[in-house]
């Protein structure tokens, strides 16, 4: 026994020696140095590369990267109950902005907004009701984007039903969405058939990571005669839209152009209800950078319609023509969606 | 496997000699895993040492990382004692997740409502016991079902107190999304209300998370010992868990020591839920599935079902947890490392004659099989 | 067909239809009752493919005499490396899609395979107690993969630059031309291993019960010492069983990132292995058994996904029904039921799970 004990022992102290001859340590930026300027993003319980909401506010920040020489940097929370903990690695670390991605994380950053007084904090989705001076809400107008993917879909359909699928509707956006849909449908068409279906009954670190579900709701949908679905939330809203694509029926992303996102669905993809994350956050950053950052409160970004892509033929000019109608009603005013900002109880 | 007796060699008693073999295999396990892990992080391109100095310092470098190897340990230590306990009387406790759950549901409640459900404040030295008995109750509860399942009817307690982690998983995430949900405004997340001043524990030092759950996870675990080792019920446990029949012999009523068994089981899991929310958080909330239910019985099976071995398994996985966040962010290596390197130990744990091969080392004492299929 | 315990089939047909008709009855205004049924019933035979494909593993490893509670393991593993695959063939090496696509199905079934070979390993050479086998299986599982899933996709040094590289899609749906424009295709326009699963069924059938090999591999799970005097090797039949089982927890791997999404999550598997068991008991330890009681638990999924689409439509009494929670409790609820035997007592075979001794 004591010769194989010499062994491992010889071999661990050979292990080290090897690990010691390597690069020495990790070189380190110094994000205190005022000439440092560092971005950090924390995601929502949910990876970056949900290839919607996380990866388009990183994206933002990566092209802050590029074009402000920034030093970034992405921590991912598995836990809801690590929030604070997440934001304080990169507060402590002297970070000069910090963006906390999704609603879930609005209670943890205002938290830590005074803590760290000198940080500017970009809270995604987070609607300030009052105004901290650190801390803007980036926010956007989910139930106008959703109206017109809604309108879209019930001008586009030929059976008279249309479905959506969401994930959680506990998330503010996602009830946007989701009831802007229904609207916009029921304002073109009032005999919609609308089916709103929102992934409430698992908890909040699966409802928008669940590819599964999504698809066998989609086709359980299409089943029943839908042939258009707005697919919306995460990674369970591409489900939805994979869905599709295996049954040739029409989908409709969200958040971003999902044309590029999900290319397995081009063939089938009208649209994508966007909210143009990746400016509004890399404007954000800019300014925090030029020093013109908002002191606190709100910031509104962009939404609207993504390009008809492939489907541009399929799309009559009428209904296009209504599309713009609605859109241009909508900006100016004089079309309000009515939907409620939130869930009610 | 041969139980080989051996001299003892000069110098040594039987007693040092057998302590020391108990521990060694244990910790050679961990050892080669480690050198495993190393390889594993090496092959990935990261450097082991490093890697290592940083979960050695996330877990021990600090006063805070100290307290927060605690506070991971607390749970797995009620946990792994409530497995272990389990393991001793025959039985496998899978649910040690779901009795944890519920008894933290429960602890939470009677934090939170009871006051208002009686119309009364109730002092601490009520209201404390109270929330802690409840959990306790709780979790009792939720292991007793799948005993007596056991008992009664022949089911295989694997399957069901698989089984009760789910509706136990769906039962809370009903409760804490709808009727005990946080109203607070900007809540989303599934969590509790806090719970009243009075039910709460305070925590021993200011800014640093170690708490009073700590201690008495410490305490239960001796006395866990003590009624394993020295009193009747453990006794008929113990007999029950090793020869069923020939406990029916000497008098040991089978079924009612099966179902006492699992709900001891339960209950020490539930005191894990409970503490959570009296101790520490001061609520409940649904958090992502942390595999409790498999560490446990990795711990048990480390500290070879003994409570003292338990206690040092939990601290073991506790700071490799705690330590693993730190890792990644100094080093870059995912923190899911760990859990290939636990999975490793508890391999080789299990299959111990592996490291007997290795390290050349005889078997002194009996395989742990605990398998009689699914009954029936 | 000999060998088919009626009773018990029939119960589960009664409880499938039950499940069906609930549906019906809150959605057939809104909906047509036919095409409820079928589009439930298309639901079912696609979601009960992993159930079924994890019951069969389980029959035989059990049959053989080796309890099994690593199919979890098996298949979150056999997803990942079968995902992978595909995607390395696809993205660095240029191969085109439908090929990666086999190709990575055969790699997850191989992958199962292995994990049969370790737990045949464990249990009938080192006769470790089975279920701490089967535990360290799927503990392995979910380790490796969480590791992995990260290096490789998200480090940026990694072969795929840190970016998860597009999936080559899924396995096509079968088409059949006279029966495309029928409501009642979607049945029937399933992907392959959904198709494979029903096949390995019939196919298991008929080797357990009329074979000499099942007849073999029957005799070393109920009376491993008489088989053994026989001249059978033990060891043997109980490797080849597990490893078997092994290469079908690989194929019901396959079907979660190959056939339904193209993507890996972690732990997505979602305990759906435990079920696949719950299967197996409630079937009886024989694949038409386990066959039926997966249906029953895919219809279980169905209806939640069907009580969804329909919540508007549920009457205010049967409030209960809208919370997915309550709704989501009834596979386990019934799994506990079945196993107290009150539908009819299930016998595993007499020596199953214990390490044979020569």
């Amino acid at each position: 026994m004591r010769r194989y004990l010499l062994a491992s022992i010889s071999l661990l102290v050979v292990v080290t020696l090897l690990a010691a001859c390597g690069p020495a340590g990790e070189k380190e930026a110094d994000c205190s140095d005022a000439d440092v300027f560092c971005v950090g993003l924390v995601t929502d319980v949910g990876k970056i590369d949900d290839k919607s909401f996380n990866q388009s506010t990183w994206e933002g920040v990566k092209q802050a990267e590029k074009e402000l020489g920034a030093i970034v940097q992405y921590v991912e929370t598995t836990d809801s109950k690590d929030y604070g903990k997440n934001i304080a690695q990169f507060g402590d670390a002297g970070f000069d902005v910090i963006v906390t991605v999704g609603f879930g994380l609005g209670e943890a950053t205002l938290e830590a907004g005074p803590k760290y007084p000198d940080v500017k904090f970009i809270g995604v989705d987070q609607f300030q009701g009052d105004v901290v001076p650190n801390v803007v809400g980036l926010i956007f107008p989910e139930d106008q984007s959703g109206f017109l993917a809604g309108a879209l879909a019930a001008l586009m359909s030929e059976s008279g039903q249309i479905g959506a699928v969401l994930g959680t509707d506990a998330v503010p956006p996602v009830w946007r969405f989701g009831e802007g849909y229904r609207a916009g449908a029921e304002y073109v068409r009032p005999d919609i058939e609308v089916s709103v279906v929102y992934h409430n009954d698992v908890g909040f670190d699966k409802t928008f990571t669940d590819p599964e579900w999504g698809k066998t709701t989609a086709l359980s949908m299409i089943d029943k005669g839908v042939d258009v679905i707005f697919g919306a939330g995460g990674k369970t809203g591409n489900g939805a839209l994979m869905g599709c694509a295996e049954k040739g029926v029409m989908a409709i992303g969200v958040d971003t152009d999902q044309y590029y996102t999900v290319p397995e669905a081009q063939a089938v993809l009208l649209t994508s209800a966007m909210k143009l994350l990746t400016p509004g956050t890399f404007d954000l950053i800019k300014m925090a950078k030029e020093g013109n950052f908002p002191a606190g409160g709100n910031y509104l970004g962009e939404a609207g319609l993504a390009p008809y892509h492939d489907l541009e033929d399929k799309v009559p000019a009428d209904v296009d023509a209504k599309i713009q109608e609605i859109d241009a009603a909508l900006k100016a005013g004089s079309l309000e969606t009515g939907v409620s900002p939130v869930k009610p109880e | 496997m041969s139980t080989s007796a051996e001299k003892p060699a000069p110098g040594t008693t039987p007693k040092i000699k057998s302590a020391v073999n108990a521990v060694l295999v244990p910790l050679l396990a961990v050892f080669t895993a480690m050198v495993l892990g190393a390889l594993i992080i090496m092959s990935a391109g990261g450097e082991p040492v490093a890697a290592y100095r940083g979960l050695i310092e996330g877990a021990f470098g600090s006063a805070q990382a100290l307290s927060e190897t605690t506070v991971w340990g607390t749970p797995y230590i009620f946990a792994g004692l409530a497995v272990a306990l389990a393991f001793k009387g025959g039985l496998f406790n899978i649910g040690a997740e779901g009795q944890l759950a519920l008894g933290a549901v429960a602890a939470a409640w009677v934090g939170y409502a009871l006051p208002d459900a009686l119309g009364v404040t109730l002092p601490p030295v009520i209201h404390v016991p109270l929330a802690v008995g409840a959990g306790m109750l709780a979790g009792a509860i939720w292991g007793a079902i799948p005993g007596w399942l056991k008992a009664h009817t022949g089911g295989h307690e694997v399957i069901n107190t698989i089984m009760m982690n789910y509706i136990a998983l769906n039962l809370t995430s009903f409760l804490l999304n709808g009727p005990m949900k946080d109203p607070a405004p900007l809540n989303v997340v599934a969590r509790t209300p806090r719970i009243a001043e009075g039910a709460r524990i305070p925590p021993i030092f200011a800014g640093l998370r170690f708490h009073w759950g700590f201690i008495l996870a410490l305490v239960v675990a001796g006395i866990v010992w003590w009624v394993l080792q020295k009193t009747t019920l453990g006794f008929e446990i113990r007999t029950a868990g090793a020869n069923p029949d020939a406990a029916r012999y000497a008098g040991v009523n089978v079924p009612r020591t099966i179902v006492m068994t699992m709900m001891l089981s339960g209950l020490l899991a539930g005191l894990a839920g409970a503490t959570e929310v009296t101790a520490l958080n001061y609520r409940h909330e649904l958090g992502f599935s942390v595999g409790y239910g498999f560490d446990a019985i990795a711990i048990a099976l480390l500290g070879k079902t003994h409570p003292l071995g338990v206690v040092l398994a939990s601290l073991l996985w506790a700071a490799m947890r705690n330590g693993a966040t730190r890792m990644q962010f100094l080093t870059q290596i995912p923190v899911d490392v760990i859990s290939v390197i636990q999975a490793l130990i508890l391999l080789f744990v299990a299959a111990d004659a592996i490291i007997r091969w290795i390290y050349r080392i005889r078997a002194e004492e009996e395989r742990l099989v605990l398998t009689r299929g699914w009954g029936g | 067909m000999g060998n088919l315990d009626w009773r018990r089939l029939g119960f589960i047909a009664l409880i499938i239809l039950i499940l069906i008709g609930v549906v019906i009855m809150v959605g057939g205004d809104k909906v047509a009752p036919s095409v409820i049924v079928i589009s439930m019933v298309a639901t079912t035979i696609s979601v009960a493919t992993p159930l079924t494909l994890g019951a069969l593993c389980g029959v035989y490893c059990e049959r053989a005499g080796v309890v099994n509670i690593g199919i979890e393991g098996m298949m979150l593993m056999s997803a990942f490396f079968g995902w992978f695959a595909a995607i390395y063939l696809n993205t660095i090496l240029g191969v085109s899609a439908m090929p990666s696509l086999t190709l990575g199905v055969v790699a997850a079934v191989l992958t199962g395979g292995l994990l049969g070979l370790l737990h045949a390993v464990l249990s009938v050479t080192y006769k470790v107690d089975q279920i701490i086998g089967g535990t360290v299986i799927n503990i392995l599982a979910i380790g490796i993969t969480g590791f992995l899933n990260r290096q490789l996709f998200f480090e940026k040094a990694s072969i795929f630059g840190g970016q998860v590289p597009h999936a080559p899609g899924v396995l096509p749906r079968l088409h059949i031309p006279w029966l495309a424009n029928l409501p009642i295709a979607s049945i029937f326009e399933q992907q392959p291993i959904a198709v494979s699963a029903i096949v390995l069924v019939l196919v298991t059938h008929f080797v357990l019960f009329y074979t000499r090999w099942g007849l073999r591999t029957r005799s070393v799970g109920e009376h491993p010492r008489a088989a053994d005097t026989v001249g059978i090797s033990v060891a043997r039949m109980r490797y080849a069983n597990v490893i078997i089982g092994g290469l079908i927890a690989g194929l019901a791997g396959a079907y979660f990132t190959l056939e339904s999404v193209p993507s890996f999550e972690p732990l997505m598997t979602n305990g759906r292995g435990f079920i696949a068991l719950a299967a197996m008991i409630f079937g009886n330890w024989a694949p038409f058994g386990a066959w039926a009681s997966a249906l029953v638990f895919g219809a279980a999924q169905a209806l939640q996904i069907n009580l969804q689409f329909f919540r508007d439509q549920i009457p205010s009494q049967w409030a209960f029904l809208q919370q997915s929670y309550i709704v989501g409790m009834v596979p386990y609820l019934l799994t506990m039921v079945i196993l107290t035997g009150i539908v009819g007592k299930t016998t595993p075979p007499a020596a199953d799970g214990v390490p044979y001794e020569k």
